[in-house]
Parts: C-alpha cells; structure tokens; sequence
C-alpha cells in the first residue's frame, strides 16, 4: 500500500478523538442539552480544577488504596487455592461447590453486610474486591494447572524430575499465561466494583466523587471522574501487557 | 555407552494391557500376549493399523503404564517406571514452551547437574544442537521453531541425557511430506551416528521399510505380533527402489 503510513498506535487513536470531536461540537452547539451532556472540555477544565485543589489526588488515593489492597488479597488467596485444586482432589471437593455457589452472587450484594461487618471505610471495599476478583483467578488458576499437556509431565519424568522439580519446573511455569489471564481480569474486576462499592456507602474516593458531583448537578465534574477512571483502566491494561511480554517472553496469544 | 550390538535390551515377556472396567463400561484389552525381543544398537519399526495400540508398546517401554501381566525387561531388569536410559520423542513434540532451545537440551541435565559434571553442560548442549543442526536457534522460543525444527529439537533434549534407547512414537507423522523425507535421512543419521537403539512407530510402511532393520506388524486391537519382518536391504534405501516397494506391498498385504 503506498501513500500517507501512520504508525498503529496513530492510527488507534482515532476512534477515540473522533467521538471527542463530536461530542465537543455538538454540546457547543446546542445539539444536546449542555446541563446533561457539558462538551468534554469542560469536563477537562473541571479536571484541572480537581487536580490544583488536590482533591483529586485525595479520591485517587483513597480508592486505589481499596483497590490495591483487595487484588493483591485476591491474587494470593486464588493462586494457591487454584492451584492447591488443581492438584489435590480432597480440595478440590470441598472449595468447588462453594466457589460455584458464591461466583453468581453480585459482590454489591454483600456489600451492605460489609458494611456491617468491617465498617464503612477501607475494610469493606477490600473485602468485597478481594471476593469478587478471586473468583477469576482460581477459576484460570485452576485451568491452567489442570491443562497442561500430559506429555510435557511425562518427558520431564523421563528426563528425571522429582515431583518437586516437577511442579517448580513444569507446573508452575505452564500455568502462568493463565495465572496471568486471571489477574488481568481480577484487576478489571477491582476497578469496576471499587466505583460500585464507593457510590452505595463511602466518605472518599473515585466513585464518592462522581457521585457528589451527580448530587450537586455537576454534570462536567462527573465526566471528569468517569475519564479518570477510564483513563487508569486503559493504562493499567497496557501496563499488564507489557509486564507479560517481559514476564512470559516465550508466550504466543495465537500459538497454534 | 550403548551396549554391545546385537546383545539383548529389550524384553517384552508375554505382556498384556487390559484397562479395567469404568462405569459400568466392559474392560478394555489393549495389548494380548506380546512377545518381543530387540537388541542393542537396532532401528525397529513398528507398523499396523491406527488406534491398534502402537503406541501402547512405547508407553509400556517408557514406564508411563505397567502391564497387567507378563514383564517388560529392560537390560534384563523390570520396567518400574520412567527413567533417563529409555527417552520418548513424542508424536506433538513435548517441549517446553517457556524455555529456549538450549535451555530444552540442558533441562534433563541439569535436574542430574553437580560440581564435576555440571560445567560441562554447555558444552553437550552445544554438540547435541549441532548434531540435530539447531546450532543457529540455541536462544530461539519452540514456538519460533518450524515443526520439523521442533522434532529434531526434542531428539537432541532426549539425546542429551545419553539414553541407550529411543523410543520414537509416529515422531514424523505432523510433519509436511517433504520435511518428512528430510527428517528420514537425518534421524537415519543421527542413529549412525550414535547408535541409539531405537523403537520407531509409525502408520507409514514405506517410511518403516526404508529405515528400519526389522519391522513389527501388529494387528488391530487387541494388539498382538503378527509378524516380524527382517529388512535385509542395503542403505541408503530410496522408496522408489522396486526392492523396497515389494517388501512394501507384502506388508501393506498382511495388514489389509
């Protein structure tokens, strides 16, 4: 193909800009009620605003704080719970059942008991993050753990392993693009459910924030938190991506 | 170290496989009364019919199943289970995705690695990349590798922990017709070369013709021998050599 070449990620950036673009023009002029839909711009200058008064940072801390917390929580207790399932069929019988019964259960069902039970501040958003973004995990944890190719195990006993080298050789090593898959999807999971959680019951953070300003009817301030929270979701995926190509160098999405 | 040729080294003793009954299902017998001697240093090819259990008298040899009467003698000793001196070079190659080339050769040696022979790793991992002509690829992923590439990469990782037999389970059947006559001439070569004795299955008489010293025929499941054919010719045998396509034929008549 000849003529004008822009680099990919150039071109990934327009979709994006022409729903920005869009949006601006017709908020300006009049196509939509500016009190509902305020142009982006706006949304940005308020953003500004949030940033020089600090506030934002405050929201920003307060729920990543939550976040992080209840993922971290969440990978820990998944791995080693997939894991321990995958292999041991005696844990495997007891946890089954109640993962699947407790997997369908939306996590902000729980929540106002969390509420109850460890307060209305930080304890209660991590727990209900670290439940609902396990469940990813131990599920991928587990598959991965239990498909590994039977004859990858047989040649290593060929080759001579003990059943530890086995699993710090084998087992763990092929399960790990699925770990990997599993707290992606953990992390997508505690951004989602922390904005939930802080709009049914908080005094700080990204979805308090929104929320208040929906309260006021200020409409610009809850687009500014919205593009905030999008804005880390997309960095963080990129993030995980990148980690994975330093992590599992040898791993091929379309392997065939 | 491959014993003397010629002398004794495998022992298969009135061997029966009969999987027991699942589920209200009938056992399965896989393998009825086998009887089967192979010397050192030999190239045996084991030819019949798909899903007639060939591949069944490679697992018995490698440990991965215990027969369910009758003896697998290895050197005159029980096969218990797998073990360094009886490698498998598998169907799909087993390799180990997360490792390189020549970290796929060191594995088996260095799960046996200590101070006096651990230096010389590199230095048998570097002959047994040559040997199988991947000097070129030693930092490559397997999923960078072709799949003739792939074959010849888990030949040099069994190779590498010295085994006396190669126990070679359709190790071409994935492969495109002309890699496949490629790899032909290059595992003759390597058995030139080092004197494995080795176990070759496969469902394609020709190829069983132009390699092997012996040939095993068995029949449809349950397996039994139902002739051994001693391939007398010269090498290098080429298929279109009317000597080898009238040992050919006769084979493919038994198994009609």
């Amino acid at each position: 193909m000849r003529g004008l070449v822009l680099p990919r990620s150039a071109v990934r950036l327009i979709g994006p800009l022409t729903v920005l673009i869009t949006w601006e023009l017709t908020a300006r002029f009049g196509l939509v009620n500016k009190l509902l839909c305020p142009p982006p711009s706006k949304a940005f200058a308020d953003l500004e605003v949030l940033v020089s008064n600090g506030y934002l940072w405050k929201a920003l801390y307060a729920s990543l704080f939550r976040v992080v917390c209840g993922f971290a929580l969440a990978v820990t207790v998944g791995v080693v719970l997939g894991v321990a399932m995958a292999r041991i069929r005696l844990v495997n019988d007891f946890f089954d059942p109640l993962v699947e019964l407790l997997r369908p259960i939306s996590p902000l069902a729980l929540f106002p008991l969390a509420i109850l039970w460890f307060g209305i501040g930080d304890g209660s958003k991590i727990f209900v993050i670290a439940l609902a973004a396990s469940f990813p995990v131990i599920l991928n944890t587990f598959a991965g753990a239990r498909s590994i190719d039977v004859n990858l195990i047989r040649a290593s006993r060929s080759l001579g392993a003990s059943e530890i080298e086995m699993f710090k050789g084998i087992v763990l090593p092929a399960s790990l693009p699925y770990i990997f898959t599993g707290v992606r999807l953990a992390w997508g999971i505690s951004l989602i459910v922390i904005i939930a959680a802080e709009m049914i019951g908080a005094t700080v953070g990204m979805g308090y924030m929104v929320l208040e300003a929906q309260q006021t009817f200020r409409t610009e301030r809850v687009f500014a938190g919205i593009f905030v929270i999008g804005a880390i979701g997309f960095a963080t995926d990129l993030g995980f991506r990148s980690l994975r190509r330093w992590l599992l160098p040898w791993y091929r999405e379309t392997d065939n | 170290m491959s014993g003397h040729p010629g002398q004794e080294l495998v022992r298969f003793d009135g061997v029966t496989l009969t999987f027991p009954s699942t589920q209200g299902r009938d056992p399965v017998e896989v393998v009825r009364l086998l009887d089967l001697d192979i010397g050192s240093g030999e190239f045996v090819a084991v030819i019949g019919p798909s899903g007639c259990g060939k591949s069944t008298l490679l697992s018995l040899l490698a440990g991965y199943l215990k027969p369910s009467s009758g003896r697998v003698l290895f050197r005159g000793i029980p096969v218990l289970g797998p073990g360094r001196e009886r490698m498998m070079v598998f169907q799909q190659p087993a390799l180990f995705p997360w490792l390189t080339t020549a970290e796929n050769v060191a594995y088996g040696l260095k799960l046996r690695a200590n101070r006096s022979n651990g230096r010389n790793i590199p230095e048998t991992v570097a002959a047994m990349l040559r040997l199988v002509q991947l000097e070129g690829f030693a930092r490559h992923y397997p999923s960078d590798l072709s799949g003739g590439m792939r074959q010849r990469l888990e030949i040099a990782r069994a190779l590498a922990v010295d085994p006396l037999v190669l126990l070679m389970d359709e190790p071409l059947a994935a492969l495109d017709a002309l890699t496949r006559r490629t790899m032909q001439s290059e595992v003759l070569e390597i058995w030139e070369k080092t004197r494995k004795t080795i176990l070759f299955v496969t469902h394609d008489i020709d190829e069983a013709v132009i390699m092997a010293d012996r040939i095993v025929v068995m029949a449809q499941r349950p397996t039994f021998v139902l002739e051994i054919e001693e391939v007398g010719l010269a090498r290098p045998r080429l298929r279109e050599d009317p000597e080898v396509g009238k040992v050919a034929r006769r084979l493919s008549s038994l198994l009609e």
